[in-house]
């Protein structure tokens, strides 16, 4: 029953990241702020849907791993590019 | 105990990757080889976008203002939700709560068809306002990664009434629930895209 309440919270926290990114994305042309807080807010949300969705928090420490890298690299990837 | 290690680790894989040392693998191994298989082609994708970024910084700036973004937002919430039910799904299999389970599948599976009416629309509404896959580079990546993703969001909704339909005729039970949790990990996945998708084409000018 708690994990059930968790995973309510983990998808309200994942729904108010998604509503905070869209208005900072469509009030504030994309500075370099901006592309940071959302290349990090999508690596939260990455981690979230790994560990607590995919449920690899606990399960095998390779796949969590490689899982969490390509949340790593491809936002790495949004600041990198802000500096275009 | 011969055939544990080659299950364990398809006899492929060093020790270290065998689930004894580095801990369990949710699903089966061949659902996982899928899955790191559509992520490399997705990190193409993605490769792709950030190299034609890099060439056309003005078009990629003005792309996301061209789309729908009310409709990329919705999508985002529904494919989230879905997320969630696929994992309320799967908490109520391991306590053999099959009905649960499956009314959790069909919700599952509705998020999806409703991505998939919402997306079509997306590209309608998107063909209305003149823009094409040949419009500039932008939209030829947005094409490319969306479309792509709709095909994805597809076959998985597919796969989700094959799992109801293996649930309905016993298959799963909170003992041997693999193929469902195959199915979850893949759903996941690409729930996982759509959240690296979203911010490229429809928020970062």
């Amino acid at each position: 029953m708690k994990h059930s309440i968790k995973l309510e919270h983990y998808l309200a926290a994942l729904i108010v990241i998604t509503l905070l990114n869209t208005f900072l994305g469509e009030k504030f042309s994309s500075t370099t702020l901006v592309s940071i807080l959302i290349a990090i807010t999508v690596t939260y949300k990455g981690f979230i849907v790994i560990d607590h969705f995919m449920e690899l928090k606990g399960a095998n420490k390779n796949l969590r791993f490689l899982m969490r890298l390509y949340f790593i690299i491809f936002p790495s990837l949004i600041i990198v590019s802000a500096f275009y | 105990m011969k055939s544990q290690p080659i299950k364990n680790s398809l006899g492929i894989f060093p020790k270290s990757w065998s689930e004894e040392h580095a801990g369990r693998i949710p699903g089966n191994i061949p659902i996982w080889v899928g899955i790191l298989s559509e992520l490399t082609e997705f990190g193409i994708f993605f490769a792709a976008y950030f190299i034609a970024k890099f060439y056309y910084p003005d078009t990629f700036a003005q792309g996301p203002q061209s789309l729908h973004t009310s409709l990329g937002v919705t999508n985002t919430i529904v494919l989230l939700s879905s997320s969630y039910f696929m994992a309320k799904a799967m908490s109520f299999i391991r306590v053999n709560n099959k009905i649960k389970c499956e009314r959790y599948l069909w919700l599952a599976l509705s998020c999806g068809v409703l991505y998939l009416i919402i997306k079509t629309w997306e590209f309608h509404w998107n063909t209305l306002q003149g823009f094409s896959a040949n419009t500039n580079e932008f939209f030829t990546v947005y094409y490319y990664m969306t479309f792509n993703h709709f095909i994805h969001v597809g076959w998985a909704s597919c796969a989700i009434l094959w799992v109801i339909f293996r649930l309905r005729r016993g298959a799963y039970s909170s003992t041997e629930h693999s193929g469902l949790e195959a199915l979850a990990v893949y759903w996941h996945m690409i729930d996982l895209m759509w959240i690296l998708i979203f911010p490229l084409l429809y928020v970062l000018r």
